[in-house]
């Protein structure tokens, strides 16, 4: 099929021109008549109860105009668990949780009172690894877990114990799955707790109006979620609250979930016609709102002697924070991932969420990805080894494929992709170049890694789209997809343009989403924009063109199934010069007299994934995943023997991605994925204090990468295979870029060392150990 | 109060301020101009950076008092009208925006080096760019962005002698 927009490169990203100039609103670009602002009070210990709060001398302070607490407050929020209040009361759970806020004129002046807030504590013991806060006789986090509200009995806790969540899959027979096993690998490895660090830190404005409505503005890729939970908080219908999101400064996860909008929400309905914004500080945006990953996993893998793989059996410990509305569903999810790319007759995976004394762990691109896939990349390249066989021809022997199930028993259709394709490409990359011998300065390795994700968003998210004809002929569509830089205003542009037939420039795109105007999204996250919000576009244009088809049949005198549209006009199939054209008619048609016919052409249509289901009960199985993408990412790297930095000179990925809709735009999610990837794998990691205290809350300690940090090339071939479902056989891809980075870096550092590591970050100085244990060791020889 | 006389975007102003202020609160909250952003607060991101008295410096931690005469220049003062500069236009067409956040103070800091030097080193572009932080492009964009503009300054300056 020819395209006369889709996979071309001279759509420009609408908007795109504020963003150059600096004119772009961003939510801290916001300012609004009567505005005060909050500064909020964080506790000193990271699990403690609170014994008072005195707040009395604060209250003098100059323009302090309110100082809030949670004491009294009494419902707690949350999506699929409500475990969590607004703002502490009787006890703080971790070290960036809300105890109380001042508001006042200024930020300074809210700054300065909070220093007079008076808090006594009673420090209780502090746990920030699952493996700890299991242990018997641990004190509880949630003394009452099983009070808590959850939505399924899929969310149910574990009372008495500090398990937010225990989830298992059962595919086949375990034990017979490793009695056929010739060869096993048995390993532990982890992937710490991290941080998405958008470049905008985040902010939020909350207005609760005399009339009890609230009004909220705020960088947030869940608008709709955040209506629903303020509305369900202070108990007033959904329609009361409206929310506005202004362009966001990169979300990469964390700003996809409710984070700190209840927050402000509550400080805001203490002084009711006063809008109250909290904008955070780089410290506080590590401290006080979601971090990501924090999974450990014990992992063991069997093959046959040929290369078989038959049976997965896998523990994930998530830590989850203090709060575990979204942790439940990364564990979910990272159980679900665990047999990645290949298929395993046999699986056990028992998965735990459990509460610990750090912030929230929440979205974090691709979670619940990134984690097991590293765990089982690894196992296979080890794998390999025992079996004498290279990783390559492992993977190639297992990779999922026509037919086979992955770990929840999902067959895989022919038009999910082809891994084989992608294989090929990468190694065609990474090969083709012999990898040096040991030099005096380096050691050189190489290393791949395969990769698979499927949206998993809930059952019911759906993407809409509301396209309005103008009487000129242009078209304004409206869509709840925030546009945070992945593209996904050009992709809305360049679809449109292909299924209305019309030039893009004549499709103007929305940059605001308001809930009160905007068609209802779920969230927009899971790489699921193109894939749900492609197909809701051409849904529309669909019903827009019956609709243009309708209103011409009864001005050219026809039937609506003989006419065909072009663009431009309604014509008759077989006399097209009995026409209309589509300006006369997107308002219903004119008539000489004045008199008015059919109707005005202005739609709204959604599209979800068909068929998702929620897990069995018994199993975990089921149809959780539906569309799946597929890829493969190795690299060529280098590692300075002086410094133990690794250096990376080519960078390959390959995915299938159904069908490329813009390709500056998906190179650019490519380039930016990965580099992201490295930061986690060589460099990122959220430290704690055995108190609980985040030690590097700061860009300078927590260390994202920047321009020298990155590979020396990046390779980029995407396969095509067309998806039967997806808007002109696209699939979804934002996220992909992420997950096999890790674990090829982790392979290809084995290649170069000859030294397995199980946990990243690997710093340099990690690296230095190593090569200076070696060398002692050579030595000795 | 305090005041001081400085040049912004080509316009004399003499502003009053309390006197704690850094350059980047005054930009946004006195003069609206919120096209250098918040980042890090502590000099290391790069978003907040302007160009001053010809130099990009951080404009987050540069007291507002010790600018008493000087010249800044901010994004906002870049573009002339619908007449983007060639830094912007080089932006967009190497794809170099994605969420835009960094973008201005990532162009303002280039837009200095290539006044000082528009045959500056592929290097010395590298070093600028170590001053920014970009989660969302991997930065080969942004090198390319730099380097189409570069290319379109020597020409402009080549054709204007």
């Amino acid at each position: 099929m020819g395209f006369k927009y889709i996979g071309k490169n001279d759509i420009q990203r609408p908007n795109v021109i504020e963003r150059a100039t600096g004119k772009a609103v961003f939510i801290d670009d916001i300012k609004l008549p009567r505005m005060l602002y909050a500064k909020i009070l964080y506790p000193e210990y990271a699990h403690a109860k609170i014994v008072s709060i005195d707040v009395n001398e604060a209250e003098k302070m100059p323009g302090v105009v309110k100082i809030v607490t949670g004491q009294g407050w009494k419902r707690k929020f949350g999506d699929c668990i409500h475990d969590r209040l607004p703002m502490a009361t009787d006890k703080v759970r971790y070290i960036g949780e809300p105890v109380a806020a001042v508001v006042a004129d200024t930020e300074r002046h809210a700054k300065e009172a909070l220093k007079k807030i008076k808090v006594q504590y009673e420090p209780l013991p502090v746990y920030t690894d699952a493996l700890e806060a299991m242990k018997e006789g641990a004190a509880l986090i949630h003394e009452h877990s099983e009070e808590h509200f959850y939505v399924s009995p899929l969310y149910a806790p574990i009372p008495g114990t500090n398990i937010a969540l225990k989830y298992e899959i059962k595919k086949g027979d375990i034990k017979k799955g490793f009695e056929e096993a010739d060869v096993t690998v048995e390993k532990e490895f982890n992937f710490p707790h991290m941080s998405s660090v958008a470049i905008e830190p985040h902010a939020t404005i909350a207005l609760n109006k005399e009339d009890g409505t609230f009004e909220i503005w705020t960088a947030n890729v869940g608008p709709f979620a955040v209506r629903e939970q303020v509305a369900e908080l202070f108990e007033i219908p959904v329609g009361d609250v409206r929310v506005h999101v202004p362009h966001i400064g990169g979300c990469f996860g964390y700003k996809s979930d409710p984070s700190i909008e209840p927050l402000v929400a509550y400080i805001a309905s203490f002084v009711p016609g006063y809008p109250v914004k909290l904008r955070l500080t780089r410290r506080e945006d590590f401290t006080s709102t979601f971090i990501g990953r924090g999974i450990r996993s014990k992992i063991k893998i069997g093959a046959t002697k040929e290369g078989k793989l038959v049976a997965l059996e896998e523990k994930l410990y998530l830590s989850t924070g203090a709060y575990a509305d979204t942790g439940s569903n990364i564990l979910i999810v990272a159980v679900q991932a665990s047999g990645g790319a290949y298929y395993f007759p046999n699986a056990h995976v028992v998965g735990y969420s459990v509460y610990t004394n750090t912030p929230p762990v929440g979205a974090l691109r691709a979670y619940g990805h990134p984690e097991p896939e590293f765990a089982l990349e690894r196992a296979i390249d080890i794998l390999a080894r025992k079996l004498g066989m290279p990783g390559t021809e492992l993977r190639r022997k297992n990779f999922l494929s026509e037919g086979k199930s992955n770990a929840v028993g999902e067959k895989m259709k022919k038009s999910d992709g082809n891994l084989y394709k992608c294989l090929d490409n990468v190694e065609k990359a990474i090969m083709s170049e012999k990898t040096p011998k040991e030099d005096e300065n380096y050691y050189y390795g190489k290393g791949f890694a395969a990769l698979i994700k499927s949206p998993k968003a809930a059952t019911f998210a759906s993407k809409g789209c509301h396209l309005k004809f103008n009487v000129d002929g242009s078209v304004s569509l409206n869509m709840s997809g925030a546009d945070v830089g992945q593209g996904l205003w050009a992709v809305a542009r360049q679809i449109a343009a292909e299924a209305l037939k019309i030039p893009p420039e004549k499709i103007r795109v929305y940059n605001e989403i308001d809930t009160q105007f905007s068609p209802w999204e779920w969230q927009t996250v899971g790489s699921a924009f193109t894939f749900q919000g492609g197909n809701a576009i051409i849904r529309a244009a669909n019903k827009a063109i019956k609709i243009l088809k309708e209103n011409a049949a009864k001005v050219l005198d026809r039937d609506p199934d003989t006419l065909e549209y072009d663009g431009e006009y309604i014509y008759d199939v077989s006399y097209p010069e009995v026409r209309v054209p589509v300006n006369k008619i997107c308002r219903g048609y004119v008539k000489e007299d004045g008199t008015t016919i059919g109707e005005v052409v202005d739609v709204t249509s959604y599209y979800r994934l068909p068929g998702a289901q929620n897990p069995d009960p018994e199993t975990g199985m089921g149809r959780t995943g539906v569309s799946y993408t597929m890829g493969v990412q190795g690299c060529s790297i280098r590692i300075e023997k002086k410094t133990g930095k690794v250096l990376i000179d080519n960078f390959a990925t390959s995915i299938d991605v159904g069908k490329v809709i813009n390709p500056k735009g998906i190179r650019g999610q490519v380039l930016g994925g990965v580099v992201q990837a490295i930061g986690e794998t060589l460099s990122e990691q959220i430290k704690f204090g055995e108190d609980g205290k985040i030690l590097n809350p700061n860009l300078i300690r927590y260390k994202i990468p920047g321009i020298y940090d990155i590979p020396v090339k990046q390779t980029i071939e995407f396969v095509e295979t067309p998806d039967e479902i997806g808007p002109y056989g696209a699939r979804g891809v934002g996220e992909h870029p992420m997950i096999g980075v890790a674990p090829a870096i982790l392979n290809a550092i084995y290649d170069a060392i000859g030294y397995d590591f199980y946990e990243v970050p690997v710093t340099p100085d990690k690296i230095k150990a190593v090569l200076e244990k070696k060398q002692q060791e050579e030595e000795h020889e | 109060m305090n005041r001081i006389t400085l040049t912004i975007n080509g316009i004399k102003r003499t502003i009053e301020f309390e006197g704690h202020e850094m350059l980047l609160d005054i930009l946004r909250d006195k003069l609206g101009l919120t096209g250098a952003k918040h980042g890090c607060d502590t000099g290391t991101c790069g978003a907040c950076t302007v160009v001053v008295n010809g130099e990009a410096r951080t404009s987050c931690n540069l007291p507002f008092r010790m600018l008493d005469g000087a010249e800044i220049l901010t994004i906002e003062g870049l573009s002339k009208g619908k007449q983007l500069h060639i830094l912007q236009r080089a932006f967009i067409e190497a794809d170099a925006i994605q969420c835009g956040f960094c973008t201005p103070g990532i162009i303002m800091h280039l837009y200095a080096l290539f006044n000082k030097n528009p045959n500056a080193s592929d290097e010395e572009i590298k070093e600028a760019l170590s001053h920014h932080l970009c989660r969302c492009t991997g930065y080969t964009p942004i090198f390319e962005a730099a380097k189409i503009a570069q290319e379109y300054i020597i020409k402009k300056e080549r054709s204007s002698k």
